[in-house]
């Protein structure tokens, strides 16, 4: 197998066959006799839930882990990856998730140290003037003279990706690479990507679980559920139904509730957000006026594609980032960030990234379970602590929302992440709720966990809950919002409710100006 | 997998209350012993015997009444400045800066004492030099709490310098302004009053200072476990995010804790004054601050712990000068000891959750 | 008048020679903590390394008879020294500021240690550049004596600079310290750099403790330092992790420094204390003031967790 030197001619797309690999983690068998062949110039989509084995799968060809069983052979060469450094020499290339590029330097140094020949020194005039004639040929691109953290996500991740062709790597392996972008940006870049390889230029795999995604895009389907392909065909040949059947099996999904009550007539809000603005930690504009009410027994989500200041104003909603300008009401009255405020207006919160925001790790369960109800009764008496009055609440919470822990004194952050989520579930919604900000509950989970924490939501509202929803999933939005809501650059663009609208006008909205730093 | 429905309340509580707690007792105890091993071999290579080494350690520190009293005596202020670095340490702040409370806290006492000498009645005396001492080191160490919470400065760096800081303005007060003109050789303020001494416990030849250190231990232990203050406390140490969203002001629990910590840091410079050398002079600065800090860490920042630990420590450095005459080691012997139990000690964190031991018994209760 | 334009250009001449040799060690210390800091590590055992360094360089050259294989063994010590801090701290749960403290503990001890038998000898010394050589004044010689280490150490700030921007392995060091993720993808190992770079930088913190020791008049007792090595790490964010300020920094801490003894040797003694303290009470100053700066924060490499 020749190894391929970085920067030659236009380059030809490599195909990738993988044969009967298995991988087992003691017990666990992570992958099955899983087969994947991809020709080379087509574009191939592997669909699957969480824990099917998608990503052990795409770490066996890129060379983190090496298979037990089976072989893989790149353009019909049987080869051997036994480290990432082989899976680069071989031509395979993969964009991750998350981005992996380093946010301090430019675009420029990223380009640079991804080469594999290793220069002890840079000569800056070849290599800019060897870059650009690069970005010459290639059908986007992205600033490179400036550090990556003031690029916006989506010329991060075109970036990453004309990182991988400027090191000639013609397979390349995307992991949602659009969750991170607006719908108009998604449709670009992989309509782009999908002209390179109907050109002969370059072969893709395509991580995702967006039907629409696969449909419009991919030649082929290889669908994986438990470790195992338990279909591969044609797009063309399959429906809709026929790929989420193969993804989730045939146990009938769980049942769905079953009403959605009828929205309140307008009345008072109990959730005012008025005229709210926040700064980021390096000084510049997170959001500005943030203008939102919610009726009790309303959802109204935000949707955006995530750096618009979503999180931003979760933290300044949270009290844990400090407001510049504007007031939280609540019931008709403003809102101090203070435990007794909160505990007042009965707002709970569902943070992403339980066990970084909602949880402390070191504490036991039954301490997490604790965390809003420790200083009152029947958990404190004139500021000392009752520990079997904790106990007996932690027991019984554990036991309603069955969260899987050897017992109420382990840590919490030896539990899964699921059972971590169901602990701040637990914390969170067994009161009795009046107001609730959620921000991507179900990021990572199955699509049973997800049915459940959806149905609560709902379950929530009926009742009378006012629920702030903040999401990066438009189909949750869709599914499950009475309102929506716009950010984009820091500020709201849009809102219409959900009967009004429909997902290509919230995506056209999603889109608004381009980088979120520039915008305000 | 459904949680249990039925709890047998006391062996289940007691049962997962040792198994979870053994760890923490059990990982610290190795380390000590790993780290006399270390130091035996380190002796064995300088051609001395460690078997003398520690057997002169318990003769020094615990083998005769004489001893214990001198371990006890070295051990109150070991607790105080031990405390010090706990408290914060449970809100998720390293603060080192001890030392510097202690000195600039006894220093101030000392100073108090002099405009009152003739005026006042010794008791009050006294009265005056204890607040002093209490308030000037807990400002001394909430101001590394303040300026962690308010400007985002590191505060174990800040407090290392503020300990720079003391023994400067200290030295130089001594040395100059407030020097004492009756005791031409060594700089020091002006002896107090010897009514105005704090005395010593009766029955044991050790000052009231030790048993402040004991009750003030077990209080801190009950305000950090068992009071709502202790558990928002905790919460903010562990997560400040969490506590933040959960509504808790974590700046005002961070500058508390470190208040607490300084009163304690300044009370032990308070007894160093008032109990022992009845004047204030260089022989504040005698590295309390800097083994507490290790105490403190060996005790896994529980007070209650403190109290033995402090106890090892104090006779440790009270068989200091046995161990420099008998053997011929330098005096900085003790000072490589804690070096090297410090670093052992940091080195065992790493086995905690790792051990099967530990881990068979967490998951043993379905 | 003369009287007093003489005192200030004596003051003046003194502060100038007090510089370069107040300002050395924070120099090198300053720029071995960049190099780790760069990398995500924050290493605060510097103290101690610097004090050991010092020992260890005065030991060997009174054992040996030459300042420069004191420098020598001053490095190699601090080299080990910045590499156990890097092993421990490469443990998972282990708190890198709880071991940066430990080694203070144990350098320290550890140099007052052995050091006993060397406090009274002395050791020959380094020997100094004579910048002075076209001035009658024998003061102004004096002052402008400068010491071979602090031209390396200029050296040394503008070679770094132009490495972290034009070598290879100076981008892998920005990046280990800015984004694990994108390390570990390009296949660097990010416990082989930062191993590589805390060791570098307790070689360079060695260096500066030999300085404190062998440069001119040169001497070992246990009151040598007292928290230099404490200071370039605050010096180090305040210089906002580029190798030229830390240069700059380091002059501005040796003005400082070299203050007091200046007034001094025109016979200013009193505030004596306080010029001792003013080191501390600038670096504490210059803390709070950049703690909440913005600039700070976006210079700062990411996965450095300064304040948790």
């Amino acid at each position: 197998m020749t190894v391929r030197t970085d920067q030659t001619d236009p380059g030809r797309a490599i195909g990738l066959d993988v044969s009967s690999v298995s991988k087992m983690f003691g017990s666990f068998v992570a992958l099955k006799d899983v087969d994947l062949k991809v020709p080379a110039a087509s574009f191939h989509a592997m669909l699957g839930e969480n824990g099917a084995g998608k990503t052990t799968l795409v770490r066996c060809i890129t060379g983190y882990y090496h298979p037990d069983h089976g072989k893989i052979a790149v353009d019909g060469h049987a080869v051997t990856i036994a480290s990432p450094r082989d899976a680069h020499r071989f031509g395979i290339g993969m964009v991750h998730q998350s981005f992996t590029l380093v946010p301090s330097l430019t675009g420029a140094e990223n380009l640079v140290i991804a080469r594999t020949d290793r220069p002890l020194v840079f000569h800056w005039d070849s290599e800019l003037k060897r870059m650009n004639e690069f970005l010459e040929r290639m059908p986007f691109r992205a600033p490179l003279d400036v550090p990556v953290w003031t690029l916006s996500a989506g010329e991060k991740q075109k970036l990453q990706i004309l990182r991988q062709l400027y090191l000639n790597q013609r397979f390349l392996i995307l992991d949602e690479p659009t969750s991170v972008l607006t719908p108009d940006e998604a449709e670009e870049l992989l309509g782009r990507l999908r002209d390179m390889t109907r050109a002969g230029e370059l072969t893709i795999c395509l991580i995702t679980h967006k039907l629409r995604e696969v449909r419009a895009f991919a030649d082929e389907v290889t669908v994986l559920r438990r470790g195992e392909v338990v279909g591969v065909g044609r797009t063309a040949d399959l429906t809709n139904a026929d790929i989420a059947k193969l993804m989730v099996g045939d146990t009938p999904p769980p049942s769905r509730w079953t009403s959605r009550k009828p929205a309140q007539p307008a009345g008072h809000p109990a959730f005012e957000i008025r005229g709210l603005a926040a700064d980021r930690d390096d000084g510049m504009a997170a959001f500005r006026d943030i203008q939102l009410a919610i009726q009790p027994g309303e959802i109204v989500g935000i949707a955006g594609v995530s750096g618009n200041g979503q999180s931003a104003l979760l933290e300044a909603l949270c009290g844990q980032r400090a407001v510049v300008s504007g007031e939280v009401w609540a019931h008709g009255e403003r809102v101090p960030p203070t435990r007794a405020a909160f505990a007042k207006h009965r707002m709970f919160s569902l943070p992403e990234e339980p066990l970084k925001n909602a949880a402390v790790g070191r504490m036991t369960v039954a301490e997490n379970l604790a965390l809003r109800t420790f200083d009152r009764a029947p958990l404190a008496k004139g500021g000392w602590l009752s520990s079997a009055a904790m106990r007996r609440q932690a027991i019984g919470l554990i036991g309603r929302y069955r969260i899987k822990t050897p017992s109420p004194s382990a840590q919490i952050d030896t539990l899964s992440g699921g059972n971590i989520q169901r602990t701040v579930l637990a914390r969170e919604l067994s009161g009795n709720v009046g107001i609730l900000i959620i921000a991507n509950p179900c990021a990572g989970l199955d699509f049973t966990s997800t049915d459940a924490i959806h149905a609560e939501i709902m379950d929530q509202r009926n009742r009378g809950v006012a629920v702030l929803l903040v999401s990066e999933d438009l189909d949750e939005i869709l599914e499950l919002a009475d309102r929506v809501v716009v950010m984009s650059g820091g500020r709201i663009t849009y809102a219409a409710s959900i009967a009004d609208t429909d997902r290509a006008t919230i995506g056209h909205y999603m889109a608004g100006e381009k980088t979120a730093e520039a915008a305000i | 997998m459904v949680a249990p429905t039925k709890v047998g309340k006391w062996s289940l509580g007691v049962r997962t209350w040792l198994h979870y707690r053994a760890e923490t007792f059990i990982i610290p105890a190795v380390a000590l012993l790993a780290s006399a091993a270390y130091f035996s071999v380190f002796l064995i290579c300088l051609g001395k015997s460690p078997g003398e080494f520690f057997f002169l350690i318990a003769r020094g520190g615990f083998g005769t009444l004489f001893s214990w009293q001198n371990t006890l005596v070295r051990a109150a202020p070991l607790i105080l400045t031990a405390l010090c670095v706990a408290i914060p340490a449970r809100m998720g702040l390293v603060v080192i800066g001890g030392e510097g409370a202690l000195v600039i806290a006894g220093f101030s006492a000392g100073a108090i004492a002099i405009p009152l000498d003739q005026s006042v009645a010794p008791m009050f005396i006294t009265l005056a030099m204890g607040l002093t001492a209490v308030v000037v080191g807990a400002c001394w160490i909430g101001l590394v709490g303040w300026m962690r919470h308010a400007r985002g400065v590191n505060e174990t760096i800040s407090s290392l310098l503020l300990t720079y800081i003391a023994i400067a303005i200290v030295n130089f007060f001594i040395e100059g302004v407030l020097r004492n003109p009756a005791d031409p050789n060594r700089p020091s303020t002006k002896a107090i009053n010897p009514d105005a001494m704090v005395g010593a416990i009766p029955g044991l030849h050790v000052h009231w200072g030790l048993a402040a250190g004991v009750v003030l231990a077990v209080l801190l232990y009950l305000l950090m476990d068992r009071t709502t203050f202790g558990f928002a406390a905790r919460i903010a140490g562990g997560n400040p995010r969490v506590a933040e969203a959960q509504g808790l002001s974590v700046g005002r629990l961070i500058v508390t804790g470190c208040f607490i910590g300084g009163a304690c840091a300044g009370l032990a410079g308070f007894f160093e004054v008032a109990a022992v050398h009845g004047r204030a002079n260089a022989a504040l600065h005698a590295n309390y601050g800097f083994t507490g800090i290790l105490v403190s860490f060996l005790a896994r920042h529980s007070p209650l712990a403190i109290i033995p630990v402090a106890c090892l420590f104090g006779g440790i450095g009270a068989a200091g000068g046995l161990i420099q005459r008998r053997m011929e080691l330098p005096d900085a012997t003790v000072l490589l000891l804690q070096g090297v139990v410090f670093v052992t000690l940091l080195a065992s964190e790493t086995l905690y959750g790792r051990l099967p031991f530990f881990r068979a018994t967490q998951d043993s209760h379905t | 008048m003369s009287d007093l334009w003489s005192a200030l250009t004596l003051v003046l001449i003194a502060l100038l020679g007090g510089i370069v040799r107040v300002s050395t060690p924070f120099l090198f210390v300053s720029l071995g903590e960049c190099l780790t800091e760069k990398t995500g590590r924050i290493n605060l055992g510097l103290e101690g390394t610097l004090v050991l360094g010092a020992m260890t360089g005065y030991a060997a050259s009174y054992l040996t008879g030459s300042p420069w294989l004191g420098i020598g063994a001053a490095a190699l010590t601090g080299m080990v020294f910045g590499a156990f801090h890097a092993i421990l701290c490469q443990l998972p749960r282990v708190n890198d500021i709880a071991v940066g403290i430990a080694l203070i503990q144990l350098g320290t001890g550890a140099a007052f240690f052995f050091g006993k038998p060397f406090i009274q000898p002395t050791a020959p010394h380094m020997p100094s550049i004579a910048l002075g050589w076209w001035s009658s004044n024998p003061d102004l010689q004096n002052a402008l004596l400068i010491n071979p280490l602090f031209p390396m150490g200029i050296a040394l700030a503008i070679f770094l600079r132009w490495a972290f921007r034009n070598t290879y392995w100076g981008l892998i060091v920005r990046t280990t310290g800015d984004s694990e993720p994108a390390a570990r993808d390009l296949g660097v190992s990010v416990n082989g750099v930062r191993l590589a770079a805390t060791s570098i930088g307790g070689l360079l913190a060695g260096i500066g403790g030999a300085f404190l020791s062998l440069s001119y008049p040169g001497s070992w007792n246990e009151g040598l330092s007292s928290g230099q090595g404490l200071m370039a790490v605050a010096l180090v964010i305040f210089a906002r992790w580029d190798p030229v300020h830390c240069f700059y920094a380091a002059v501005l801490f040796g003005a400082a420094g070299a203050i007091g003894p200046a007034l001094q040797s025109v016979g200013v003694t009193q505030g004596y204390y306080f010029f001792n303290a003013a080191p501390y009470i600038l670096t504490l100053l210059l803390m709070v003031a950049s703690g909440r700066s913005k600039r700070a924060a976006r210079d700062m490499p990411r996965e450095l967790a300064i304040t948790r």
